[in-house]
């Protein structure tokens, strides 16, 4: 054998085409003055940040659509149905928030260390603009999912923009791609997100790098400067260690809360407590006590001048060597700006969670974003998320209950139990409902308030006198109640108990009541069918027309409506409602009735 | 100076090469700047848009309703018959009369809620009046007040959309 193995043959015969080893051992024997220190790690940590960002951005990307139609349900798709899609949106979103803090420590360990004096004044400056950009990516990732929460924090953001003197409404349209919010927004969002702001990263990425390689670290004024380390093993170790511990993090945060939130979808119409991600809730927080004029300090003032004076700083503090103490002066703003930064953002929080109505207007959002979900999980149709909610069964079947019932009936808190005039629906059609009413039909809150008044005799209790009357044996009761129950659609859990019922019931009530279209009550008219009794078909016929006999008969709609200022029965609701929503204000009675969703 | 004649053939090719670079580049450059740049010069939509809402009789005096204002909207590529606008509060002020306001908050351009009698921005604490006029915070102007009319019984509001965050109310769309 020659003594060389196979790998390092096809290594020599790459080396002989590229230089590659060269190349490498630049890169890797870089010689670190002062030793390798962990507090070097930074910039590598946000390397493997930003390597991070792009593979995970790349790979949603492929499942992402950017317009108002589909951007939340691209989104909705890819973390509920991809595999692993949730991880990775959880990563990219995590991964995001991460790399502020990262930079914020990178930015604080190079002012302490002075790393920005001459000769690296440039790469400070270079250093800032990739901060930018950073801040940049947060701003327009926000918006893409299209959900409430990054739909009403950017149009606060793009507002901000709209109020600059001279430039601002024009820039505002720019970046909206009109004058209000639309799919150009998006698009335009997305573009500057996956395009204009990675090329720009990269580039100053290249020129920081290629600049800290020229230069090299800056030693604390007590390094060892004889001291040398190679930059690998040693320093690269230590990078990789602090490295891990990032992407370790980001991944708990991910697995943690099973990926990225993702709120309803956006509403321009609705009400939303809008609040910014938390490395800008100090900016919100100053907003509200710049009044006027002011205004414009907080919003465009204070973060230039912030962004000056950084920028200013290695040509202000610049004396070389100076000891930490020497340099306290020129840092202290930056002290200062952060204090107060922290401040805002605490007193941010705090208030909101002390502020009722927020917390309430929260709650909501959080209930909508899960109504959202779930109604996403059954199919999300051509018109869109927004449409989706619109129609949402458990709203729409609200708005016609409030709309055509609720003046008489409640349900499900709707309706005023005082000025009720029908049966209240909450538990109708449940056994424990039946055994309420065959032992007091007139209860205020069943038939007491209504023209049927005094039409149905208690089953358990006999008038004085009537010596004709023979009361329902309790178990007869809870008989017949389990039958009407299971005619309403409940499940049966004694099949025999229900039978029992079923027969008590032919036999006794349908001395007044219809049971599939036979019965008689002496030519009242009155007494409704038992058959199906407050199913879906049967409260759906009961909408339609109350006199059909498939429910109420002959005399539904007239009986006691000649009676003045009294109350007036149900009427015909056929014509009024779209077969639709009736069907759909069936299917929601039914439901409410038993405190289910639909 | 003595003149150098390669050496000006020299610098006159250069500053031709720099030249023709440049023009190359805003060649390519000058259509996409146009193209990127245009929706931000498009005049913003003027005129009336009257949307139905809700029955004049389901309004109580002084008692502010939210409404969602739906009409037709063309979304970049997509017209919609019928879509969410905005919203706006309806306050009823008599028999016939409905003060519309625009739920959007003047001052950044959140939406208002309910609070007591009258309304707070979620956002930075606005307060206005049931009348619209500021009480307190950092919005600019009053809510903006929109046009109503009566449609055989039933509220019709005029969807527009105003500059935020300036004293002035100037209409954007």
């Amino acid at each position: 054998m020659s003594g060389k193995s196979k790998l390092a043959k096809v290594g020599d015969w790459l080396d002989e085409r590229t230089g590659f080893r060269a190349l490498l051992g630049h890169a890797l024997d870089e010689p670190v003055r002062g030793g390798a220190r962990y507090a070097y790690v930074f910039g590598s940590v946000l390397t493997v940040g930003f390597a991070m960002q792009v593979a995970t951005g790349l790979g949603l990307m492929t499942g992402y659509s950017p317009s108002t139609q589909t951007a939340w349900s691209s989104v909705h798709w890819l973390s509920t149905q991809m595999a692993g899609g949730w991880l990775v949106r959880g990563l990219h979103h995590f991964g995001a928030s991460a790399v502020v803090i990262v930079l914020g420590l990178h930015l604080l360990q190079t002012a302490l260390f002075g790393a920005y004096k001459k000769p690296r004044e440039l790469n400070w400056l270079l250093g800032l603009g990739l901060f930018g950009v950073t801040l940049g990516f947060a701003l327009t990732g926000y918006l893409l999912p299209w959900d409430q929460k990054g739909y009403w924090a950017t149009k606060v953001a793009t507002n901000i923009a709209g109020t600059i003197p001279g430039i601002g409404p024009r820039l505002q349209a720019l970046a909206l791609g009109g004058s209000d919010y639309s799919s150009l927004t998006l698009t335009r969002f997305y573009a500057l997100h996956v395009g204009v702001l990675p090329l720009t990263a990269l580039f100053l990425f290249g020129a920081h790098i290629a600049l800290f390689r020229k230069h090299g670290v800056t030693p604390p004024a007590s390094a060892d400067l004889k001291k040398r380390d190679s930059f690998f093993p040693k320093q690269l170790g230590k990078d990789v260690v602090a490295a891990a511990i990032f992407v370790a993090a980001v991944f708990y945060l991910a697995y943690r809360s099973h990926g990225a939130p993702l709120d309803a979808p956006a509403d321009p119409a609705s009400e939303y407590p809008a609040r910014p991600e938390w490395y800008f809730l100090s900016l919100f927080e100053l907003l509200k006590y710049l009044h006027g004029p002011l205004e414009l300090l907080g919003t465009v003032g204070l973060p230039t001048i912030a962004g000056a004076y950084l920028a200013a700083l290695p040509f202000v503090d610049k004396k070389p060597g100076a000891p930490l103490t020497a340099r306290l002066k020129f840092l202290a703003p930056l002290a200062v700006g952060a204090v107060g930064a922290v401040g805002l953002t605490l007193s941010a929080q705090s208030k909101d969670a002390r502020d009722k109505s927020f917390q309430e207007a929260r709650v909501k959002a959080d209930a909508e974003a899960a109504r959202a979900h779930a109604l996403a999980a059954r199919g999300i149709g051509p018109e869109g998320p927004l449409a989706m909610m619109k129609n949402d069964p458990e709203a729409r079947g609200a708005a016609l209950f409030g709309k055509h019932c609720a003046s008489c009936h409640v349900l499900a808190g709707l309706g005023s139990p005082k000025d009720a005039s029908a049966p209240a629906l909450d538990g109708w059609g449940t056994e424990a409902w039946v055994v309420g009413l065959l032992d007091d039909p007139d209860h205020e809150a069943r038939f007491g308030k209504t023209p049927f008044k005094g039409m149905m005799p208690s089953m358990t209790r006999c008038k004085p006198g009537d010596a004709a009357c023979k009361p329902m044996s309790p178990d007869d009761v809870k008989a017949v109640a389990s039958f009407l129950a299971s005619q309403a659609g409940e499940p049966v859990t004694d099949a025999a108990r229900a039978r029992a019922g079923e027969s008590i019931a032919k036999t006794r009530c349908t001395a007044c009541h219809l049971f599939r279209g036979e019965g008689d009550d002496g030519g009242e008219g009155t007494a409704p069918e038992l058959a199906a009794w407050g199913s879906i078909p049967w409260i759906r016929a009961q909408i339609d027309d109350p006199s059909s006999r498939a429910t109420y008969r002959e005399k539904a709609l007239t009986h006691g409506a000649e009676v003045k200022g009294g109350p007036k029965p149900m009427p015909k609701l056929g014509g009024q409602i779209a077969p639709a929503d009736v069907d759909l204000l069936a299917r929601w009675v039914h439901a409410k009735a038993r405190g289910q969703k639909l | 100076m003595s003149e150098d004649p390669k050496a000006s053939r020299r610098s006159l090719l250069g500053g031709l090469v720099g030249v023709g670079a440049c023009a190359l580049g805003a060649a390519v450059a000058a259509p996409v700047v146009v193209f990127v740049a245009a929706p931000a010069g498009a005049s913003p939509k003027s005129g009336e848009r009257f949307v139905r809402t809700v029955p004049l009789d389901s309004l109580a005096v002084g008692k502010p309703v939210l409404v969602n204002l739906v009409g037709k909207d063309t979304d970049a590529w997509t017209t919609h018959p019928a879509i969410e606008l905005g919203s706006a509060w309806l306050v009823r002020t008599g028999p016939r009369e409905v003060r519309a306001l625009s739920s959007t908050c003047p001052h950044l351009g959140c939406a208002v809620q309910r609070d007591g009698d009258g309304f707070t921005c979620p956002c930075h604490t606005s307060a206005f009046g049931v009348d619209g006029k500021r009480k307190e915070g950092p919005a600019p102007r009053d809510l903006d007040e929109l046009a109503v009319r009566i449609d055989d019984g039933v509220v019709a509001v005029d969807f527009k959309r105003f500059r935020i965050g300036v004293a002035e109310k100037v209409q954007v769309g």
